[in-house]
């Protein structure tokens, strides 16, 4: 049990720092200037361009769904007017940055790694090292700026449009003064809210790139190793994502605090 | 031109090379053979800096490459192509693009220069018109030819080719096999041929080599590995396993 206990510690921190190294091999190539601009536009377009729907989508119905449950607890204290800032600070906070994480962990971080292990198993990473092109610059480097770029914004758009969905839910279905709810929407929430909104949204974009890569170029051979590779992406980016989310919460309480 | 001395290769437990000799003379094409398993592609990979022996040295053109960093094999890589078994072509880009790659790598930005260096590239492999193709259009044997394009394209001083005619029908394969000499004649490039085909060994060596157990168990011409009567190497060409029904 203890042997156990201990090499799964002893795995987990060697995988850490495989991930490490491969984010100082990408910032190290960064500072040499070595990014290939036409890629990254590429990823941009394939990444962050064609992730909105899933992201907006799930923005809208949940911001839709909260307000309405906000609405039925509250009411019943007769607070309906809180809704419209309950929802907004509960979407930058926590659940617009993490509902986004874990949809483009899913879509982006599964294609990644799905991409980059077949290029492992069918020697197309050998073959870029040996036609001289380092694969961390030419296959890692766009995703990671790419998806470090689009994320804050995926995030900005998920939580802008479950703030539409919650006012349409909160004040033309459910009937809450529309002056109350963007007045509490806009006296509880300000500038600290959208940084930490966008901080975790480049946060999450750096676990996602990361790991993602990281399970695609670390594929094993075969069917099962390819098939596994985007499996492990996005549970491991999920789960990062989840547990980290908890701790940045405190942090950025710190450098962002509630006014 | 390439020297390989004492090279070892601990892969996991195993060990896959234990004390690999070899020297391949400039201009000479070297045919290594081997049962399957038997660590030539890890030989191989060694030579262009793919693998990290875990012990020995791999030279080329006199430059010890086995604890160059990965940047300074770079360099080495571009006097270097290899041929992979898979051909490994890049299948998100078209039969073009996957030949022009390595020139756009070596900056070479000119659409007109690139155009024709693809296209006297694709003529040597007898592939002209299938530019605008996708890889995943081409047969096996177009595939090798493509790789070999891109292999060949950025005028590389040594070729490793790994399982050339692996997968292929006899036809494609005696044609790989010309194609193999005729490059060697035309472009005058030292070549490494893994395989474990005897017509491929017998068709573009200088010199064999005969890899057992992850060591250099014969090494010499085409005739003297014939001519042997070591039953280790009889069997080999032969292909006799010793089971019986």
């Amino acid at each position: 049990m203890i042997r156990f206990a201990g090499r799964t510690a002893l795995s987990f921190i060697i995988y850490l720092g495989e991930v490490a190294v491969l984010m100082r091999d990408t910032l190290l190539a960064l500072l040499r200037g070595r990014v290939r601009w036409g890629l990254m536009l590429t990823q941009i377009a394939e990444m962050g361009f064609r992730s909105q729907i899933v992201v907006t989508v799930t923005g809208a119905f949940t911001g839709a769904v909260f307000a309405a449950q906000t609405f039925f607890q509250f009411s019943r204290l007769g607070m309906e007017s809180a809704v419209g800032s309950v929802v907004s600070v509960s979407m930058f906070r926590e659940l617009g940055p993490v509902l986004a994480g874990l949809m483009v962990a899913g879509r982006v971080g599964a294609a990644i790694a799905a991409e980059l292990g077949t290029m492992k198993v069918t020697e197309q990473i050998d073959a870029l090292r040996a036609l001289g092109v380092q694969p961390v610059e030419y296959l890692v480097v766009p995703r990671a700026i790419a998806l470090m770029l689009s994320m804050p914004l995926l995030v900005a758009e998920c939580v802008g449009l479950s703030l539409v969905a919650g006012w349409l839910v909160g004040t033309k279905v459910l009937g809450i003064s529309e002056a109350y709810f963007i007045t509490n929407m806009q006296h509880y929430t300000d500038g600290n809210d959208i940084a930490w909104a966008l901080s975790k949204g480049f946060v999450f974009g750096v676990i996602i790139v990361f790991v993602s890569c990281y399970e695609g170029l670390n594929a094993r051979e075969g069917a099962v190793g390819v098939g596994r590779a985007p499996t492990e992406a996005v549970v491991r980016c999920s789960l990062t994502i989840l547990v980290l989310n908890f701790f940045l919460s405190f942090a950025l309480n710190i450098l962002f605090p509630t006014s | 031109m390439i020297e390989v001395q004492d090279l070892h290769k601990q892969l996991g437990s195993q060990a896959v090379l234990r004390g690999v000799d070899l020297a391949v003379r400039r201009g000479e094409t070297c045919v290594v053979l081997g049962r399957s398993g038997c660590g030539k592609s890890v030989l191989l990979k060694h030579l262009i800096g793919l693998f990290r022996p875990t012990r020995g040295m791999v030279f080329i053109e006199g430059e010890e490459i086995s604890q160059l960093p990965e940047r300074k094999l770079l360099e080495v890589r571009r006097k270097v192509g290899m041929l992979f078994q898979s051909a490994a072509l890049f299948d998100s880009m078209t039969v073009e693009q996957n030949i022009a790659f390595p020139l756009r790598e070596q900056g070479i930005r000119d659409s007109k220069t690139l155009r024709e260096r693809v296209h006297e590239a694709l003529e040597m492999v007898d592939l002209a018109g299938a530019e605008k193709k996708l890889p995943e259009k081409l047969s096996g044997g177009m595939r090798k030819r493509v790789g070999l394009a891109r292999t060949i394209v950025g005028r590389p001083r040594c070729i490793l080719y790994d399982e050339p005619t692996t997968g292929l029908d006899p036809i494609t394969t005696d044609s790989i096999n010309h194609l193999i000499r005729r490059l060697q004649k035309r472009l005058t490039v030292t070549s490494v041929v893994v395989t474990h085909d005897m017509k491929t060994a017998f068709h573009c060596a200088d010199s064999v080599v005969f890899l057992h157990e992850g060591k250099v168990y014969f090494q010499g011409s085409v005739a003297e590995l014939q001519a042997s009567d070591d039953p280790v190497i009889a069997d080999f060409i032969l292909g006799r396993s010793g089971d019986t029904d």
